[in-house]
């Protein structure tokens, strides 16, 4: 709809420019509207799927205790062999929810996935509670509040 | 050989989920998933040393086998199926 506006009114500007300079108060008011509702295409070639592509560039929230808990727990609790209602930060994966040493590997590959880095074996293999889990990662990226 | 002990078992098990992840195709990706945790599940309580070295050393073969599909698969990646979400992005 816009650049068909736009075009119909490059046309009146060409007729009204060969026309001669009687109506060119009207062509000016017809090109100040166009400028107005669409400034980039008008002022510069740059086309709007250009500007689209444009990336840009942020850094993620800064990580704080309270959300890299409710990350955790949110993981967790999509874990199918793990009940919600049983969940706590304290429990132990295998004491408490019932889960054995394949389970616990699952988890800490679920952690990785979520926070994005990678855990190594020796440290995985100790994460056995939802609050270790917490510490260990807050540890990792330097989240003290 | 020694018996393979729970950590190395642990390592494998880990390994082969991380390869099979990597699958870009979709209906391969969800089997081996499916089939790495069901043979590692229905062999838990093994506790003969043969049988367990066995059993290691044959998923030490499918490993292998994982690896160089995923890269086969990636030179010919197709379209993504439509219960797939999409690209995770970074962030």
């Amino acid at each position: 709809m816009a650049s068909r506006v736009l075009v119909h009114c490059v046309r009146s500007v060409r007729l009204l420019q060969h026309s001669g300079g009687v109506l060119k108060s009207a062509s000016r008011r017809s090109l100040s509207l166009v400028s107005f509702r669409q400034p980039s295409t008008w002022i510069s070639p740059v086309s709007s799927p250009a500007l689209q592509l444009c990336r840009q560039y942020c850094d993620s929230r800064p990580l704080t205790l309270q959300s890299i808990e409710e990350r955790v727990m949110n993981v967790l609790n999509l874990y199918d062999k793990i009940k919600p209602e049983t969940l706590e930060s304290s429990s132990h994966f295998m004491k408490d929810l019932g889960l054995d040493s394949l389970d616990q590997v699952e988890i800490i590959m679920a952690m990785e996935d979520e926070f994005g880095f990678e855990i190594p074996d020796t440290e995985a293999e100790k994460l056995m509670t939802p609050a270790e889990v917490v510490q260990y990662i807050a540890r990792k990226k330097d989240v003290n509040q | 050989m020694a018996a393979p002990s729970r950590t190395q078992v642990l390592a494998l098990y880990r390994m082969l989920l991380k390869e099979s992840n990597k699958f870009p195709s979709y209906n391969y990706r969800t089997y081996t998933l499916r089939r790495v945790r069901d043979a590692f599940r229905e062999n838990r309580n093994v506790e003969d040393p043969k049988v367990l070295e066995q059993l290691l050393n044959k998923a030490q073969d499918n490993l292998a086998i994982i690896q160089r599909q995923v890269a086969i698969g990636k030179l010919y990646e197709v379209q993504r199926t439509v219960v797939e979400s999409q690209p995770k992005k970074f962030f």
